[in-house]
C-alpha cells in the first residue's frame, strides 16, 4: 500500500465507523413507512448528521451522509485520462446493473461521485458492521488496482491490434 | 405549473413540524463580533508564517466563529487552513498530543470541512496525515461527536 | 466471554429491539419483527416459549411488564396493545386508543402499573389508562414543545413525572399527573416544581446529539440520559448538567442506575458500560465483559507463506486458495469477543439487592439477551 493511500483508507474507515450506528427509524412524514432518511428529499434536518468528506486529491474523494437509519457512501475514483474515464463509467455501471446481488449498492451514483453504497439498519442488523467497513475499503483498495490493469490491458490489446492490422502494409 | 407532482407542499405547511437547518442551531451559541475575527485572523496568520504552530493550533481550535456567516466562515477558514498545511508532517503527532478532547473536536471539524472544498482537497495528503494522527491518539470517538454536534465551522 | 456474563440466550436470528422481564424475573418478554414473544424462565437451559403475541403488522418497537403482571407492546403500525394475562397462561389483547397516526416508539409502565406512557413518531406522548365505564385504554396527549420522534421515555418512581428524549436534541421532563390516578402527595416537596397540572413542562436542557436513553434515580432526584455522541449526562433539579464521555466513542443507546454513584450504558460498542461518580464529577470507570483486542491473521502475512509451499499437491493448495479466499474478507484487524454480536439496543435491571443493582440484562441487534453481573 503506497504511503499517502494508507491515511485516506484509515480516514474512510474511523468516518465509516463512526456513521454505521443506525436505528430502526419509522417516517415521521408518512404513516407506517420506513424509508432511508438519506435519500428523502427535503426530510426533516434534524436527522441528517453531518456530512464528511474524505478526500485525497480533487480526483480521490470519499462522501458519507449519515443519517438516523441510512448511511449513503459514494466514492469518486481517480480518472486521470480518457481511457480511464471511460473504464470507470463502464466498470460501475456493470456494478450498478447487478445491484440487488450487491445488496448495498445504490443504482445511480450522485452527482459528481462514480460509484454510491446505500446502507441502511437492515444491513447492519444483519450483516457485522465492521466487515462492512472492510467491504467499502477492500472496494477502494481494489477498484484502483482494477481499473489500472483494464488500462494495461487495453494498450497491450491496442497495440496488437494496431500491430497486426499495420503489418498488411509491411513489404 | 408544470411539474406539480413534485411540488413539496409540506413546505407550505406550518404544521407540518418539519425541521430546517437552522432551527438545530443551539439555543445558547456564544456570538462574535466581525473585529474579533479580524484580530484573530491576523493573530493566526502571524503565528504560522512565524513557524509558532503550537500557538497557531491553540488560535484554531479554541472558540471557532460557530455563529458568524459563511462568508466571515470561509475567510477565517482560509488562514486556518494556511496554517494547517504549514505544518511539517514530523510535527502533527506532537501538536496533536497538546490538544484536549474539546479541542480535538474542534480540529476534525476543520479538517472535515478543509477537505470538502477544493482549496483543502488539493492539500488532501496534509489533512489526510493530520486526520490520521487525530485517530491515533483518540480513536473514533472525535468523529462520532463531530456527527452530531450542530456548530459548524 | 468473560466472567461478568451470568447468562446467555441466544433466542432469535433477528434483532431484539426491546426486552422486559417480569417483577419476579419468571417471564421475560421479547420483541421479534411484528411479534412479541413471551417465554418462561427455566432454571437452567433455554427460556420455554409460553405465548407468541401476533396482533401487530408493523415491527414491534417496545414492550413492558406491569408490576401485575400486564404486557403492553407498541409497533410502527401506529397502535399499543395491552395484553392481559390469563389463568390459562395465554393472553387477552386489548387495543389502546392511541390516536396518533405515526409510529410508536417505546412504552414504559408508570411504576403503580395503572398508566403508561407511550412515545412517538408523531411528535406526541400519549398517556394511557384504563376507562372502567367503556372497558378499554384511553389516552391524553402531550404534544408541546416536541418537536421530533420521541426515542426514550422514563417514569420517575413518583409516577408523576415523566422524562423524554428524543431525536430532537432535547431531553424534557412532563407532568403526567392523571386526575383520578394520582394524588398530589405524591409529588409533596418535589425540588423540580411546585405545581403538576397535566402536560406540563417541568423543565427541559438541551444536548443536541439525539438521545438514546433516559432514566430518573428517584431516591437522589436526579436524572440520567444517553446520546449519540456518545456521552453519559446527569442533571438535577439545580439544571446543573454533569457529563461523561465514553473513551471508545461509540454512542450509547441506553442507560440503568446502579446505585446512587454508578450507572451501567449499552450501546453500540456491543458491551455494558460502567460510569461511576467520584470526587472528579461523573466519569468512566470501567468496561463489563469486554475482552482485550486480538489481532486476526492479516491477509498480507499470509501471502509471504503461499510463495513457499507452492504447489506441494494439488489437493492442499486447492485448499489453501480456499482459505485465501474465505480470509479475503477478513482483513479487519479487531475480532470483537464480547457476547453481543451487535450494538445493544435495551439495559435493564435484572436483580437488586437493598437499592443497588447487581445484576442487569441486556437485549441486542444480534437477537441474544444477556445478564451480567455489574
Amino acid at each position: 500500500m503506497s504511503q499517502s493511500l494508507r491515511p485516506y483508507l484509515t480516514a474512510v474507515r474511523y468516518s465509516l465507523q463512526a456513521a454505521l450506528n443506525l436505528t430502526n427509524f419509522s417516517s415521521q412524514v408518512v404513516e407506517r413507512h420506513n424509508r432511508p432518511e438519506v435519500e428523502v428529499p427535503n426530510t426533516s434536518a434534524e436527522l441528517l448528521l453531518q456530512p464528511m468528506h474524505v478526500s485525497r486529491n480533487e480526483h480521490e474523494q470519499v462522501l458519507i451522509e449519515p443519517s438516523v437509519n441510512s448511511v449513503r457512501v459514494s466514492i469518486k475514483v481517480k480518472q486521470a485520462d480518457e481511457i480511464e474515464q471511460i473504464l470507470v463509467h463502464k466498470f460501475t455501471r456493470f456494478l450498478e446493473q447487478r445491484a440487488e446481488s450487491f445488496y448495498v449498492l445504490r443504482r445511480v451514483p450522485i452527482e459528481g461521485f462514480s460509484i454510491s453504497f446505500l446502507i441502511t439498519n437492515k444491513h447492519t442488523e444483519s450483516m457485522n458492521t465492521e466487515k462492512l467497513v472492510d467491504f467499502i475499503i477492500e472496494f477502494m483498495e481494489e477498484v484502483d488496482k482494477e481499473i489500472s490493469e483494464m488500462k494495461l490491458f487495453l494498450n497491450a490489446r491496442a497495440r496488437f491490434v494496431a500491430e497486426a492490422y499495420l503489418g498488411e502494409f509491411v513489404y | 405549473m408544470e411539474d406539480w407532482r413534485r411540488i413539496d407542499i409540506d413546505a407550505f405547511d406550518p404544521d407540518s413540524g418539519r425541521l430546517v437547518p437552522e432551527d438545530l442551531a443551539p439555543p445558547n451559541l456564544k456570538s462574535v463580533n466581525a473585529g474579533e475575527i479580524e484580530s484573530k485572523i491576523s493573530q493566526l496568520r502571524s503565528a504560522a508564517t512565524s513557524g509558532d504552530f503550537a500557538t497557531a493550533l491553540q488560535l484554531v481550535t479554541n472558540e471557532p466563529p460557530y455563529s458568524a456567516d459563511e462568508v466571515t466562515k470561509s475567510r477565517y477558514f482560509e488562514a486556518v487552513l494556511s496554517a494547517l498545511t504549514q505544518v511539517r508532517q514530523a510535527e502533527i503527532a506532537n501538536l496533536v498530543k497538546q490538544l484536549s478532547p474539546a479541542q480535538t473536536d474542534v480540529l476534525i471539524k476543520y479538517l472535515y470541512k478543509g477537505m470538502s472544498v477544493p482549496e483543502g482537497q488539493k492539500q488532501g495528503g496534509i489533512l489526510l496525515s493530520w486526520f490520521e494522527k487525530v485517530t491515533q491518539n483518540t480513536g473514533v470517538a472525535p468523529v462520532v461527536r463531530y456527527l452530531s454536534d450542530r456548530r459548524t465551522v | 466471554m468473560s466472567d461478568s456474563v451470568v447468562r446467555d440466550f441466544k433466542l432469535a436470528k433477528a434483532p431484539v429491539y426491546s426486552h422486559c422481564f417480569s417483577q419476579d424475573r419468571s417471564i421475560l418478554a421479547v420483541t421479534l419483527n411484528t411479534d412479541c414473544l413471551v417465554y418462561r424462565l427455566v432454571a437452567h437451559g433455554k427460556p420455554q416459549l409460553i405465548a407468541t403475541l401476533a396482533d401487530h403488522d408493523k415491527t414491534v418497537t417496545s414492550v413492558d411488564i406491569s408490576i401485575h403482571g400486564r404486557i403492553v407492546t407498541c409497533s410502527q403500525d401506529r397502535n399499543a396493545i395491552v395484553w392481559e394475562p390469563l389463568s390459562d397462561g395465554s393472553y387477552k389483547p386489548t387495543l389502546v386508543l392511541l390516536r396518533i397516526n405515526r409510529a410508536a416508539t417505546c412504552v414504559q409502565w408508570a411504576p403503580s402499573g395503572y398508566k403508561f406512557a407511550v412515545g412517538s413518531s408523531a411528535r406526541i406522548i400519549a398517556i394511557c389508562y384504563y376507562e372502567q365505564e367503556n372497558d378499554w385504554w384511553v389516552s391524553k396527549h402531550i404534544k408541546k414543545p416536541i418537536k421530533s420522534t420521541i426515542n426514550c421515555l422514563s417514569w420517575h418512581p413518583n409516577g408523576i413525572m415523566l422524562a423524554c428524549g428524543g431525536t430532537d436534541g432535547y431531553v424534557r421532563a412532563f407532568s403526567g399527573f392523571v386526575k383520578g390516578l394520582d394524588s398530589k402527595e405524591q409529588v409533596a416537596n418535589s425540588p423540580w416544581a411546585d405545581k403538576f397540572p397535566f402536560g406540563a413542562l417541568i423543565r427541559e436542557w438541551y444536548d443536541g446529539a439525539w438521545i438514546h436513553g433516559i432514566a430518573w434515580r428517584g431516591s437522589q432526584e436526579k436524572l440520567a440520559f444517553v446520546t449519540h455522541s456518545g456521552t453519559f449526562n446527569v442533571v438535577d433539579p439545580s439544571d446543573e448538567i454533569s457529563s461523561a464521555e465514553y473513551p471508545e466513542g461509540l454512542p450509547l443507546t441506553s442507560v440503568v442506575w446502579v446505585n446512587d454513584h454508578e450507572a451501567a450504558c449499552g450501546g453500540y460498542s456491543c458491551h455494558p458500560i460502567l460510569f461511576s461518580e467520584g470526587a472528579r464529577g461523573w466519569q468512566f470507570a470501567k468496561n463489563i465483559d469486554k475482552s482485550v483486542d486480538t489481532r486476526a491473521p492479516v491477509a498480507a502475512s499470509f501471502n509471504g507463506e503461499e510463495e513457499q509451499d507452492e504447489n506441494p499437491s494439488f489437493g492442499i493448495s486447492a485448499l489453501r486458495k480456499f482459505k485465501d479466499l474465505d480470509l479475503k474478507g477478513k482483513v479487519s484487524t479487531q475480532v470483537k469477543e464480547s457476547t453481543h454480536e451487535n450494538a445493544i439496543t435495551e439495559l435493564a435491571p435484572f436483580a437488586e439487592n437493598s437499592g443497588n443493582v447487581t445484576e442487569i440484562s441486556s437485549s441486542g441487534l444480534d437477537g441474544k439477551i444477556v445478564v451480567y453481573r455489574v
